[in-house]
């Protein structure tokens, strides 16, 4: 049986911080306080005016009902794209519906092991700006920090977070004794429920960028990806993080890396108007060009084809889930916040725009990211090849009996006229019997929940011709056996 | 949470320290007022004290004659254009006159070409903190600051400069619309030159442009006890190295780290001088006049510290400011009184209690202290005017008897 290995777990990069004295001697600086692992609980201990810091640190989903500004924007469809989800989506807006659980907390702060990797994964952009901003703060840099903080404001007014940051270290510059209305209205911001959910933007935005994919490893639903699809996308909701994979001979290699937010409701879509993110296998339908698109949207949108025919299959609904960039007046949006697009910043987002391939770029989202190795993938990949070489040899020896055992009785083939499993078995006698095919640009990925699914994607050549069809099946395992429930003929 | 900060109005402001730490504010200069009234007190010193052209200036401008002042400032820098302490003084009178591009003019030309003055700076910063620009204001009290680093006045304004600009950011981070809220915070003008000595005691004067100024007074001992002058005198803040906006600096400022050293009226300064432009004329009298404005120092000392208990709830230093002798108001018992005050300062969050217009009346062994008392804890606010009257029981002063009013 083929399980999942699930040892591939992050690895922790040592974060060259050093609490300390420092750290006491500014306190009031809470969101730096959740950049240094352990630092929040410290400055808990000696001043009790950290302790909304110290919260929100572990108070992750908590964040997501906080309902603050950020959550405020309506997530309105563009009226070109929109596909009717508009009032449930809407309407839903108010509930409270529990927040999956994204964030298990277990994950914790970095431990000073082995300092033998790179101090911290580079970052790109304004997000590597910030951490930057982080790091002086974190060796006592103070003045440094506050030097690079307001640049990155002055560049990017709109990143919340790094206004945040900068309020901090402006703050920390106060005197304790200054009885100015500000300092009030300091305190005051600092409660504002909506910082809850800034702290919780920084802490995985650091979370991921201290905890990095082990070397080699790919995400455990990449079992084969065909060099037809030279990027790849990996979602870790609990990470807010958007991996970035570049496609070759030589395997998928991680390229870049980016903070996202999802439905504010968290994920594991399963009716439209539940704001909540889809979890599962899919593609790149479209690329949507901006300038169509309300500026809600910001540099793009790509929509993914969201529900697959696994969700159809369980019954799920919703649609228009897209990836997507930011409004003007926001450089980021909180990590729970859309009404379950994958939301980015619009500079990340137009790298992204200018990699995908329509139809060809798979995309990943998963509660939660599992590293495997390559030869774990190649071992999983043959597990499941045997399966797709079985069906392609029962179709070339003509036994409808046998090749009726690789499909479900509710298989469908899309189509103009949708093809029932009858219609499916005839159809491929007839199309391949006693020929010899060769199959190539296999993709296999691979999609667990309470069933086991995978996505195969591949191209069939009849010996002595140069073209056949281009297929993307969906297979279900049943009772240790593989079998068909929808496929797709792309070309 | 809506955008709304309790900002006081600026009128609010320019009549209220906004720190618990008194700080030289806009509307006085207090050793020159005491210095003049100590001088109108006695009219046989005042030949003596012939001012300089620039406490004329200064003094026409504290009677909100801008115009002659400016008149006067002109007509000195034709003679002296680069005299920094009338430039400086003539940018105070535009910065008033609402002239602010020619007081940033001023000032700025003037950081220029004595760097080392933090006074120009800060003036710069006060007008770009009224212009919101307060990235400008910061930049320039922390060249304040640079120039030098216990400039206390210069601190205070970067403090509120820092808040507001933390303030700002915070509402931008919560995308909070603040501009339907920006009161200024309003920083505190410095109106002459004066660089107050970099350590207590440490060196001599370090009296920048100033340093021009008459003799210190002869007549020192003759304005003797009548320091009297319910005057401003206890305005100027505790901590000894503050820029204490003495104006022409008679005397360089009492390096003594005694609270209260720069605040009190000149004879004191004379007295108690180091003298570090020794120009003390008679060294001989000086110890007679000093004791009696030494005691308005001790009573300043004594009113500042039972505000400080209060503002920090320590009840044993707040009931010990009390006599034996106090008597509570309204016939309460001392015991029934304590237990009172106990009940009303323990346990709330936080206490502040700000004096202004501190006027202090020493006669004999018994002193006045009347002042503007402002009171905050919790959502209190409450402002008030206060007498204490105090006793001498030795070489302690105690309160006698407090009453609201007066």
């Amino acid at each position: 049986m083929a399980d999942i290995v699930r040892h591939g777990r992050l690895q922790t990069l040592p974060f060259p911080l050093r609490s300390g004295k420092l750290l006491a001697a500014l306190t009031a600086a809470s969101a730096l306080l959740l950049a240094t692992p352990g630092a929040a609980l410290a400055a808990n201990n000696s001043n009790s005016s950290s302790s909304k810091s110290a919260n929100a640190k572990t108070s992750g989903t908590k964040a997501a009902k906080a309902g603050g500004s950020r959550a405020s924007a309506k997530e309105a469809r563009g009226a070109k794209a929109s596909s009717g989800a508009n009032k449930t989506q809407l309407q839903a807006k108010g509930k409270r519906s529990a927040v999956a659980a994204d964030n298990p907390g277990a994950t914790r702060p970095a431990r000073k092991t082995a300092r033998t990797a790179a101090p911290l994964q580079e970052a790109s952009g304004a997000e590597a700006r910030l951490i930057g901003v982080y790091e002086l703060f974190g060796r006592g840099k103070t003045r440094e920090a506050l030097a690079k903080a307001q640049t990155l404001v002055r560049d990017h007014p709109n990143f919340q977070l790094a206004q945040l940051v900068y309020g901090d270290l402006l703050a920390a510059q106060v005197p304790p004794s200054n009885a100015m209305p500000d300092t009030a209205g300091i305190a005051r911001l600092r409660g504002n429920p909506a910082m809850v959910e800034l702290h919780e933007e920084s802490r995985r935005r650091l979370q991921a960028l201290r905890e990095r994919p082990p070397a080699g490893t790919v995400p455990s639903q990449f079992l084969t990806l065909s060099t037809r699809s030279r990027f790849a996308i990996a979602v870790d909701a609990s990470r807010s993080r958007l991996y970035l994979f570049e496609n070759s001979d030589k395997g998928l290699k991680l390229v870049a890396d980016y903070y996202i937010s999802v439905g504010k409701s968290g994920t594991d879509k399963a009716v439209e108007g539940d704001a909540r993110t889809p979890l599962g296998v899919y593609y790149i339908t479209s690329s949507l060009d901006p300038r169509s698109l309300k500026d809600f949207y910001g540099a793009g949108a790509l929509p993914i084809n969201y529900p697959n025919p696994y969700d159809v299959r369980r019954g799920k609904t919703g649609s228009g889930i897209w990836l997507h960039g930011t409004p003007p007046q926001q450089f980021a949006r909180a990590p729970l916040a859309s009404d379950g697009c994958v939301v980015m910043a619009n500079p990340d987002l137009k790298q992204l725009l200018r990699k995908v391939q329509i139809g060809a770029t798979p995309v990943v989202t998963a509660r939660s990211l599992q590293w495997i190795s390559q030869p774990q993938a190649e071992k999983e990949t043959k597990k499941f090849a045997d399966s797709i070489t079985a069906w392609k040899d029962a179709r070339a020896s003509g036994n409808e009996a046998q090749l009726k055992k690789f499909y479900l009785p509710d298989f469908q083939r899309a189509s103009r006229k949708p093809v029932d499993a009858d219609g499916v078995l005839r159809d491929e006698l007839t199309y391949a019997q006693g020929k010899r095919v060769q199959i190539k640009d296999m993709s296999y990925l691979h999609w667990r929940d309470t069933e086991d699914t995978m996505v195969a994607t591949f191209g069939e050549v009849f010996e002595g011709e140069k073209n056949g069809r281009t297929r993307r099946q969906y297979w279900l395992r049943q009772g240790g056996e593989w079998k068909l429930f929808h496929e797709e003929i792309l070309g | 949470m809506p955008a709304a900060f309790p900002f006081p109005t600026n009128e609010v402001l320019s009549a209220m320290p906004k720190s618990p730490r008194p700080r030289a504010r806009f509307s006085f200069s207090p050793t020159v007022r005491a210095l003049f009234l100590a001088v109108a007190a006695c009219g046989a010193a005042l030949p003596a004290l012939a001012a300089t052209e620039h406490e004329e200036v200064d003094r026409l401008m504290q009677s909100g004659k801008l115009d002659e002042a400016m008149t006067k400032a002109e007509a000195f820098l034709k003679d002296k254009p680069r005299d920094p302490q009338m430039r400086f003084l003539k940018g105070v009178i535009q910065l008033d006159t609402g002239k602010r591009a020619e007081a940033i003019a001023a000032f700025t030309q003037l950081t220029q070409d004595a760097p080392e003055l933090p006074e120009p700076f800060n003036n710069l910063a006060v007008i770009y903190a009224s212009q919101n620009q307060f990235d400008k204001a910061r930049n320039a009290l922390e060249s304040a600051i640079r120039t030098n680093p216990s400039y206390a006045t210069a601190q205070e304004n970067l403090g509120d400069v820092y808040a507001r600009l933390a303030s700002q950011a915070y509402s931008k981070a919560l995308q909070l619309d603040q501009n339907n809220t920006a009161v200024q915070p309003k920083l505190a003008v410095i109106r002459t030159l004066f660089t107050a000595p970099p350590a207590a005691g440490s060196k001599g004067s370090t009296l920048v442009a100033s340093a021009t100024t008459t003799p210190a007074p002869a007549p020192a001992a003759k304005a003797p006890a009548p320091a009297p002058a319910p005057a401003p005198v206890a305005k100027a803040p505790a901590p000894a190295p503050v820029p204490a906006p003495a104006p022409v600096a008679k005397a360089p400022p009492a390096p003594a780290p005694a609270p209260a050293a720069a605040p009190v009226a000149p004879p004191v300064k004379v007295a108690a001088a180091p003298a570090p432009v020794a120009k003390t004329p008679e060294p001989a009298p000086a110890p007679a006049p000093a004791a009696a404005p030494a005691s308005n120092a001790e009573i300043e000392s004594v009113v500042r510290g039972w505000a400080s208990a209060w503002a920090s709830q320590d009840m044993d230093r707040y009931l010990a400011a009390y006599g034996s002798d106090f008597v509570p108001a309204g016939g309460q018992s001392r015991k029934a009184w304590e237990e009172d005050r106990r009940a009303r300062i323990v346990g709330k969050s936080s206490i502040s209690v700000n004096l202004e217009n501190l006027a202090i009346k020493v006669d004999g062994q018994t002193a006045t202290a009347k002042f503007r008392q402002v009171y905050r804890a919790d959502n209190l606010n409450i402002a008030s005017r206060k007498t204490l009257e105090l006793q001498r029981s030795g070489n302690q002063w105690h309160i006698r008897k407090e009453s609201v009013g007066g």
